[in-house]
C-alpha cells in the first residue's frame, strides 16, 4: 500500500513547481552575473519587460495547448491560428477603414471592436472544426491538427490576397496595421498582455481546478471511456478544450499583430505550437493526458523564455538561431528529471549494448559542435574556438564512458 | 523419477507490499501435461508470467531440467523452450500468418532480403502438422480466433519448445474448435511436449490434465494426481469455504415492477450471425436481482450497455422503466433516469488513474459537490465520506491514490461513485472480477442491502456460484439470445451450463 499523500491544499507549490521557479531564478541571477554587460542587473526594466512580453505571447499559447494536452488531445496548429486571426483581424480593418486608407489609420472604435470580435469568433470556428473532426470524422487529434496547421495558414494567405484585391483593387501579401488603437496596445504591449496573461491563467486555473468542466476535462484524459461511461459528454468537453485552445491561439494573434503592426500570413508565428506544446510538458503535462497544472505551465513558460532570452545575452548572437536548440534540450532535459527517480531505481542502463555505444560518440559530437558555435561568440575565446570545441568533444565522450563503465560493473 | 523438466521451489511475487503469489512449489515431468486451478486473481497468470520471463523479479527459484535459470526477458525464455500461449492472443495482425510465426526471427535470403518463400514453405508445414487448413500467406487479423491460436501454437513449436503454457486456452473458442484443440493437444503430448495448461474449466482440466495444481489467493492449495481427485473436491479448493453455504436471496420483498425489456435486439453488422442480441424479453422488480448467465462472448456485457446507453442507438425493441419508455443515447441519459453501470473492465472503462479516491467516487455527482459553479474540495469530501464508510473502502484518505488501493477496493470505490447518484436500477457487470474472496463477501452483502432498500440490480458473472448465491431469478444468454430462465429454486450450474452451450 502506498503511504497516504498529503493534500495539496492552500497555495504550497508542489515539488515540479517548485524546482521550476527556483530554476528561473537561479538562471536570471547567473546570467545577470556572468554576463559581461551585467544587462539584467544594468538594464533592469528593459530586460523584464522584454521577458514580460515574450512570456505572455508563450504563456497563452501554452494555456491553451495545456487544456488541450490534459483533456488528452494535441493541437499543432496554434502557430498558423495565430497568423489566421492576426490575419482575419487586419482584413476586418481594411473594411471598416476608408476606402483609400491603407494605412488602417482611419478605423474607428465600433471597428476595432468589430475587428477584434471576428478575430476571436474565427478562433471559435477553428476549434469547433477540430471538434468535429475528431469526434464526427473520428480523425486522431493529431492529424486533425495537422490538417489545419497546414491548411489554415494557406488560407489565410488566400483570404488575405482576395480581400485586398477586392478592397483596394491590388493583392498584397500583408497589412500593415496603423489604426491608433493597436499603435497604442504595441507602445503599451507589456503591461496590457501581461496583465492579459495572468487574468487568463487565473481563469484558467479556477476552469480547471475548480469547476465540473475542469474535472472532466482531468477525467476525459486520464480515462476516455470511463468518463463516457460515467456519463460526461465527453464530444462537450471536447469541444471547450479544442475551442480554448483556439481561442488562446486567436487572442495571442491580436497581441502579435499590434505587436509587429503587420498582419503577415505567410510568415508570422511558424513554430509557435510547437514552443507552447514545449512549456506546457516542461510545465508538468503529460502527453497521455489527465495530469497538469495551471501554475506549471506558466512557470514552463517562464522558464523557457527566461533561458532564451539568458542565452541570447550570454553568446550575444542573435536568440532566434538558438531558441529551437535550448526548447529542445529544456523539453528533453525536463521529462528526464520528472521521470529520473524511477529510471535511478531501477537502475535502467543508459548506454547498455551496441545502440548505447552508438549514443556516446553522436552525444559527444553534438556537444562538441554545440561549444565550438557558442565559443565563437564569446570573446575569452576567440581564435581558439576549434580547440574548445574538441575539448568539449573529447571530454563528453570520456565522460559518458566512464558512465557506462559504471552501470555495467553494478549488478 | 527422472528430473523435472521444470520445477517451482518457492516462488512468490509482491507487487508493492500487496502478495500475488507466495510459496509455490511443484514440479512439471517431462510430457505430463499439468493443469493449474484458480479463481480469477488466484495467481494463476502471475505464476506464468514469471516461468516464461515476462516478470522478472520473483522470489524462490526455477529450475529448468534440474538447473536454476533466472530469465531476464520473454526470449531467455523462449531460449530455454518455454513458450506461452496469452488468453490475449499476440499477433501482429496486419501481418500474414507466416511473418507472425517468424517475428523476430526472420528467415533472410544470402542477399539479407526476406526470404518470405522459405518462410511460407515451412509455415505452411507446421500448420498442416496442427490439423488446419490456414493459408500463411493472409493476415493473422483476418482469421479466426481459433485459428489465431494454432498459429500461436505453431509459433511455439517452430522455436522447438518443448514446454508449452497455455492460458485458458478454449475461452473464446467454438465447440468445433475446442475438440480440434483437444486433438493438437494429444498430438502434442505425443511429440513429448510437456504442457501447461490454465483453466477453471473442470472438465476440461479432467479430461486433459495428469496431475492438478490448485491455487486460491496466491498460495498453493496443493497438487495432486487427476485420478485421486474428484471435480467437486478441486472447486472446493478453488472457491474455499468462505462463500459456499451463504444465501442472500431469502425473504427480499419484491416491489414493482422497475424495468421490462421487448423483444431487444442489437444488430452486428459485418459478422455473419448478424446480431450481438437477438429478441431479449426481461423484467426486474425493484428489490430484486436479476442474474445473468452465460459464457464469454454470449452478449451479457451488450445486453447491460443498451439499457444504460452506452451501445448507442442501434438496437431496436421496447424498454420500458417504471412503465416509461426509455431510449438513452449516451450514459449520461441514463444516469438522469437513476440508472447506474457498474463496468466489466475496472482499469480499462472505470478508473481515473491520475483522480484521487474522492475524485474517483465523487465524477459522476459533481454538481451534489458544488456551489456557485465551482466545486469545493470540503463539499466533495463531506459527499464522498459517508458513501467510503458505507462500502466499507479501505483507503489512507479521500486523498489517497486510487491506483495504491486493491482491486475489491477500487472495485468498491467505483460502486460507491454509482450509489452516489441514487440509482433506482443498478447493472453490475462482473463486478467481482479479479478480487478476492474477502472483498468478494463484502459486496455480496452491500449488494443485498441495497435491494432490500428498494434498489433493482442485474448482474452477470462468470462465475455460476456468485449468480446462485445473490440472484432471485438466473437468465441465461448464448451467442446473444435468451435460452433459459430459472427461479431461484430451479437452478442448478449443471442447468444454467447446458442452456448457455445450447444453440
Amino acid at each position: 500500500m502506498n503511504p497516504p499523500r498529503p493534500a495539496d491544499r492552500g497555495w504550497r507549490l508542489p515539488r515540479h513547481e517548485l524546482a521550476l521557479l527556483a530554476a528561473v531564478v537561479l538562471v536570471f541571477v547567473g546570467t545577470g552575473w556572468l554576463d559581461p554587460n551585467h544587462t539584467y542587473f544594468a538594464k533592469w526594466v528593459e530586460s523584464r519587460d522584454i521577458i514580460l512580453r515574450n512570456t505572455s505571447l508563450l504563456g497563452i499559447l501554452a494555456l491553451g495547448a495545456a487544456v488541450v494536452i490534459i483533456a488528452g488531445g494535441i493541437d499543432l496548429s496554434a502557430g498558423s491560428m495565430v497568423a489566421f486571426s492576426a490575419t482575419t483581424c487586419g482584413l476586418l480593418l481594411t473594411v471598416f477603414a476608408d476606402a483609400g486608407d491603407k494605412r488602417l489609420e482611419t478605423v474607428g472604435t465600433a471597428g476595432v471592436a468589430m475587428a477584434i470580435g471576428g478575430a476571436m469568433l474565427s478562433g471559435l470556428l477553428v476549434g469547433t472544426l477540430h471538434t468535429w473532426l475528431i469526434t464526427a470524422i473520428r480523425l486522431p487529434p493529431f492529424v486533425a491538427t495537422l490538417a489545419t496547421l497546414v491548411g489554415l495558414r494557406s488560407f489565410a494567405r488566400a483570404m488575405c490576397l482576395f480581400v485586398t484585391k477586392e478592397r483596394w483593387g491590388s493583392e498584397n501579401q500583408q497589412i500593415n496595421i496603423g489604426t491608433p488603437f493597436f499603435v497604442w496596445l504595441k507602445e503599451n504591449n507589456v503591461w496590457i498582455s501581461t496583465a492579459t496573461f495572468l487574468v487568463l491563467a487565473i481563469l484558467t486555473w479556477l476552469i480547471l481546478s475548480r469547476t465540473v468542466l475542469g474535472r472532466h476535462i482531468y477525467a476525459l484524459g486520464g480515462n476516455e471511456q470511463a468518463a463516457r461511461l460515467s456519463g460526461i459528454r465527453t464530444e462537450n468537453v471536447k469541444w471547450f478544450a479544442y475551442c480554448f485552445g483556439s481561442l488562446t491561439a486567436a487572442l495571442a494573434g491580436i497581441f502579435l499583430m499590434a505587436d509587429s503592426s503587420v498582419a503577415q500570413p505567410g510568415t508570422m508565428a511558424r513554430g509557435y505550437e510547437l514552443n507552447a506544446i514545449a512549456a506546457a510538458v516542461v510545465g508538468g503535462c503529460s502527453l497521455q493526458g489527465g495530469v497538469g497544472t495551471v501554475t506549471g505551465t506558466v512557470l514552463g513558460s517562464l522558464f523557457l523564455r527566461v533561458v532564451i532570452d539568458s542565452v541570447s545575452k550570454l553568446i550575444k548572437a542573435s536568440a532566434d538561431v538558438y531558441e529551437g536548440m535550448i526548447v529542445g534540450i529544456i523539453v528533453a532535459l525536463a521529462v528526464t528529471l520528472t521521470q529520473f527517480g524511477g529510471l535511478a531505481k531501477t537502475g535502467h542502463a543508459l548506454f547498455a549494448g551496441a545502440r548505447g555505444l552508438a549514443a556516446i560518440p553522436t552525444i559527444a559530437i553534438f556537444a562538441g559542435l554545440l561549444a565550438m558555435m557558442a565559443a565563437a561568440n564569446i570573446d575569452a575565446f576567440r581564435g581558439r574556438t576549434g580547440l574548445l570545441g574538441a575539448a568539449v568533444g573529447l571530454g563528453s565522450l570520456l565522460l559518458l564512458a566512464a558512465v557506462r563503465r559504471l552501470q555495467d560493473r553494478r549488478p | 523419477m527422472t528430473t523435472p523438466i521444470v520445477a517451482f521451489r518457492g516462488v512468490g511475487k509482491r507487487f508493492q507490499g500487496v502478495v500475488a503469489l507466495s510459496d509455490v512449489t511443484f514440479e512439471l515431468q517431462p510430457g505430463e501435461c499439468h493443469a493449474i486451478c484458480g479463481e480469477n486473481g488466484a495467481g494463476k497468470s502471475t505464476l506464468m508470467k514469471i516461468l516464461s520471463g515476462v516478470i522478472t523479479e520473483h522470489e524462490g527459484e526455477i529450475l529448468v531440467r534440474g538447473q536454476p535459470v533466472s530469465f531476464r526477458g520473454t526470449r531467455d525464455a523462449e531460449s530455454a523452450g518455454i513458450a506461452i500461449i496469452h488468453q490475449e492472443l499476440n499477433l501482429v495482425e496486419q501481418l500474414p500468418a507466416a511473418a507472425n510465426i517468424f517475428l523476430g526471427r526472420e528467415r533472410r535470403t544470402r542477399l539479407g532480403l526476406l526470404d518470405d518463400a522459405a518462410m511460407e514453405l515451412e509455415a505452411g508445414s507446421l500448420l498442416a502438422g496442427l490439423d488446419c487448413q490456414i493459408d500463411p500467406r493472409v493476415p493473422a487479423g483476418s482469421l479466426r480466433v481459433g485459428d489465431q491460436q494454432l498459429l500461436e501454437i505453431a509459433k511455439a513449436l517452430s522455436l522447438q519448445s518443448d514446454v508449452l503454457i497455455m492460458d485458458e486456452p478454449t475461452s473464446a473458442l467454438t465447440e468445433a474448435e475446442v475438440a480440434r484443440l483437444y486433438r493438437v493437444i494429444a498430438q502434442l503430448r505425443e511429440r513429448g511436449v510437456t504442457i501447461l495448461y490454465i483453466s477453471h474449466k473442470m472438465d476440461e482440466v479432467f479430461r486433459l490434465a495428469d496431475r492438478i495444481t490448485v491455487l486460491r489467493d496466491g498460495r498453493q492449495v496443493r497438487t495432486v494426481p487427476r485420478s485421486a481427485t474428484t471435480p467437486k473436491e478441486i472447486t472446493g479448493w478453488m472457491v474455499g469455504r468462505e462463500i459456499a453455504g451463504q444465501q442472500f436471496h431469502q425473504a427480499r420483498p419484491r416491489g414493482r415492477r422497475l424495468l421490462e425489456v421487448r423483444g431487444l435486439t442489437l444488430p452486428w453488422p459485418g459478422h455473419p450471425r448478424g446480431y450481438r442480441l437477438k429478441d431479449i424479453d426481461l423484467e426486474l422488480h425493484a428489490g430484486e436481482v436479476l442474474g445473468v448467465a452465460g459464457l464469454m462472448g454470449a452478449g451479457r456485457t451488450e445486453l447491460l450497455e443498451v439499457i444504460f446507453g452506452a451501445a448507442g442507438l442501434d438496437w431496436t425493441g421496447e424498454i420500458r422503466l417504471e412503465d416509461e419508455p426509455v431510449r438513452f443515447a449516451h450514459p449520461g441519459e441514463a444516469c438522469a433516469a437513476r440508472v447506474a453501470m457498474v463496468t466489466e473492465d475496472r482499469k480499462r472503462l472505470g478508473l481515473f488513474p491520475e483522480l484521487d479516491v474522492a475524485g474517483n467516487v465523487s465524477i459522476a455527482s459533481l454538481g451534489r459537490a458544488s456551489a456557485g459553479g465551482l466545486v469545493w474540495r470540503a463539499r466533495e469530501e463531506a459527499l464522498v465520506a459517508p458513501m467510503i464508510r458505507e462500502t466499507g473502502v479501505k483507503a489512507a484518505g479521500p486523498q489517497a491514490s486510487i491506483m495504491g488501493l486493491s482491486g475489491g477496493n477500487q472495485q468498491k470505490c467505483i460502486l460507491g461513485r454509482w450509489l452516489l447518484t441514487e440509482p433506482r436500477l443498478l447493472l453490475l457487470d462482473d463486478p467481482t472480477r479479479g478480487i478476492d474472496v474477502g472483498a468478494k463477501a463484502e459486496l455480496y452483502t452491500l449488494i443485498d442491502g441495497l435491494c432490500r432498500r428498494g434498489m433493482g440490480v442485474i448482474l452477470t458473472s462468470s462465475e455460476l456460484p456468485e449468480l446462485l448465491t445473490l440472484a432471485d431469478r438466473i437468465i441465461v444468454l448464448a451467442e446473444g439470445r435468451l435460452t433459459a430462465e430459472f427461479a431461484r429454486d430451479e437452478a442448478t450450474e449443471a442447468a444454467i451450463m447446458e442452456a448457455a452451450m445450447a444453440c
